[in-house]
């Protein structure tokens, strides 16, 4: 067990684990601003302002602003010092709120802004930015240089995915360090020296790995900015949510960044427990596929047969499809019984939504059921194999390994499968010839997906950014998430349409008010 | 490519030291020997033998104005400009020597020959101004005095 110690800093005890440093310690503490990851300070948060540390990087001590007095009983230090670096002891005091330590502040924010462009108002980082803030909170009002100010290459193609400003650039380090601790791949470095210290990559080999965008997350300036994101948004405009990625089964934390009804960002919200303060390119592009054009947002029911040359899904109304799915299924029910019918679920549908479809199946007595999964590429740092973000909340309702119901169906036990997602093929134990002889398919999906060509009613679901709902990540851990945007009327939650269809189904249960119904009418959907 | 006779001599630098990286910066100074600049191929090399990012070879190279990236003539010659050289007519010794060899601070004769840089100071103030020729110093010049000392380089 480590030794604690108590610190005092300011008028504030912590208690904290030895051999920790101040910034360290107070961030062990969830107490330190902004680490914590909150938007506003606390009034219980140590506001001990800091550029280059980071608690997920190594200690650079290049910004010098996190400077605070400092001392143990008699012994004090004759100058300031850096919080991110100096260790904690037994009854160690630090005061940051001294006017030595607020002329010592001034007067690096003063250095730092010697050279910087000041053009704010055309800077994508204005109003989530740390130069911004501490500038405002720490700085001085005025400039003292006249001298013009250093003139550097602007918008510099770093790679595929970063743009980069060497004017705005503070030369903390934080993204040199990302890349060489983090991801290994040590592109940048910050060539030449003194005032003319401008951070490079190795000359024409570009910034390109797969988890690069989070330099711009942890740029505590205007200098990295994503290709993606750059002038896309004024960051005040932006709603934050609370969410997660669903890329793969790591489910790592973000905000959301809402306005105007539509997702505009994913940036990664701090969780230690899931992914630190980090998420992957490819996840935090995918916000995109929410407002994709290949988004279902209507029913779909195909009235012929399947065959060579049938009619594509069309358009129809939710009762209509309710309806047809009914008419397919009450026949097979009465003639065959449950024992023909087989059930797959999706690692994208929400534990709320998995509960409701094991239950529908229940009620129904259908007990062929499984769960198709994709997989893909793994690494050593966030991504993993599993892409869906809740394979563990499927797994935990009940739904096991797809092969034995692929098993059946090809083997010719199985008349109508209900299938929750589009990962139905993704395995390839089952396409779309296998299923051609099925008298029924039912599909719920998110997206225009290779199971309509089998499909003969496809009901549009929510994303996972459309929906108050829960999913467990591949370490078990339950995540809530929050609704960030209102999807189109008509798509809506698989539970909500399983409803709807037990009802008419005649199932014991289910009824035909949904809770869906009960809030529109409550006037809580006119948001 | 980093030859065996200086791999070798490299491996003797880095043997000097506690840490590998240590022994960095000597190989660097081994390397524009032995091939008259750190090229970027170069700095690829030493980053796998050092086990660092090559990035930081660059970091190095560029931190310190005595490491060039590209050749730069069979003679480096540098004018000291610095106050007590620059009273004493170093600028003006500069001068003369650009219109002498035909071309300007920071360029090569374009056969190769030399070199023309400033520098600051180099501790020769007594005997201002002077000159550096690689690793000799030519103090107490006149125009005169240095064209004859870069003529007489081969």
């Amino acid at each position: 067990m480590t030794e604690r110690v108590r610190i005092r800093v300011d008028d504030v005890e912590y208690e904290v684990d030895a051999g920790r440093t101040v910034l360290q310690a107070l961030d062990d503490c969830g107490a330190l601003f902004p680490e914590r990851d909150g938007k506003r300070p606390e009034q219980t948060d140590a506001l001990i302002p800091h550029y280059c540390w980071h608690p997920k990087l190594s200690i650079d001590g290049s910004c010098r602003l996190c400077q605070v007095e400092v001392r143990a009983g008699a012994d004090a230090p004759p100058k300031l010092a850096i919080a991110c670096n100096t260790p904690v002891s037994e009854g160690l005091v630090v005061d940051t709120k001294s006017e030595t330590v607020a002329a010592a502040r001034q007067g690096v924010m003063e250095l730092l802004l010697i050279n910087h462009p000041l053009d704010c108002p055309i800077c994508d980082q204005a109003g989530e930015c740390k130069l911004q803030d501490y500038a405002y909170t720490h700085g001085v009002d005025h400039a003292r240089t006249r001298e013009p100010r250093r003139k550097a290459k602007k918008r510099v193609d770093l790679g595929p995915t970063i743009v980069f400003d060497q004017e705005r650039c503070i030369l903390c380090r934080r993204c040199v360090r990302f890349c060489r601790e983090v991801t290994g791949t040590g592109e940048l470095g910050v060539f030449d020296r003194g005032d003319r210290s401008v951070l490079e990559t190795f000359p024409d080999e570009p910034l390109d790995n797969a988890y690069s965008m989070n330099v711009a997350d942890i740029c505590p300036v205007g200098a990295l900015t994503t290709k993606d994101f750059r002038f896309k948004m004024r960051v005040w405009f932006l709603e934050d949510v609370d969410g997660i990625c669903t890329g793969c089964s790591r489910g790592c934390n973000v905000h959301i960044g809402v306005a105007k009804n539509a997702v505009q960002r994913y940036l990664p919200r701090r969780n230690d427990a899931v992914n630190g303060t980090w998420m992957c390119d490819d996840g935090r592009l995918s916000y995109h596929e929410i407002a994709r054009e290949d988004r279902l947002t209507t029913c779909l029911v195909r009235e012929q047969a399947i065959g060579e040359d049938s009619p594509q899904l069309r358009p129809a109304s939710l009762d209509e499809a309710v309806a047809a799915v009914a008419a397919r299924l009450r026949p097979l029910l009465d003639a065959k019984g449950p024992g023909v019918i087989a059930g797959i679920a999706s690692a994208h549908a929400s534990n709320e939504d998995l509960r409701a479809f094991k239950t529908f199946l229940d009620v129904l007595d259908v007990d062929t059921i499984g769960l198709a999964v994709a997989r893909g590429d793994s690494d050593d740092l966030l991504v993993e194999a599993e892409k869906g973000a809740n394979g563990a909340g499927a797994r935990a309702v009940g739904f096991g390994a797809l092969a034995p119901v692929a098993d059946r169906i090809r083997g010719g036990g199985i008349e109508a499968l209900i299938v929750l997602g589009h990962d139905l093929f993704a395995d390839g134990s089952l396409d779309a010839r296998a299923l051609a002889g099925l008298d029924t398919v039912v599909a719920f999906d998110t997206h225009r997906s290779p199971v309509e060509r089998v499909a003969h009613v496809v009901f549009p679901v929510r994303h996972a950014a459309e929906k108050d709902a829960s999913y467990t990540n591949s370490a078990g851990i339950v995540q809530p998430v929050q609704r960030a945007v209102v999807p189109g009327p008509e798509v809506r939650d698989e539970g909500d349409f399983l409803q709807r269809i037990g009802a008419a189904l005649g199932l014991a249960g289910f009824e035909t008010e949904t809770e869906t119904e009960a809030e529109s009418k409550a006037g809580d959907g006119a948001e | 490519m980093i030859g065996e006779t200086l791999r070798a001599r490299i491996d003797a630098e880095i043997a000097r030291f506690p840490v590998k990286r240590g022994g960095l910066l000597g190989a660097l100074h081994i390397v524009q020997e032995g091939q008259g600049c750190v090229s970027l191929a170069a700095s690829k090399e030493l980053a796998a033998i050092f086990d660092v990012f090559p990035v930081e070879v660059i970091e190095l190279v560029r931190f310190y104005n005595f490491f060039h990236e590209s050749p730069r003539g069979r003679h480096q010659v540098y004018v000291c400009t610095n106050l007590p050289c620059a009273l004493r007519g170093a600028n003006v010794l500069l001068k003369g020597l650009e219109q002498h060899l035909g071309v300007g601070v920071g360029e090569t004769t374009a056969d190769g020959r030399v070199h023309l840089g400033r520098e600051e100071c180099l501790g020769a103030c007594a005997n201002a101004p002077m000159i550096r020729v690689g690793g000799v110093y030519h103090e107490d010049l006149d125009l005169a005095g240095a064209c004859a000392v870069l003529d007489a380089l081969e």
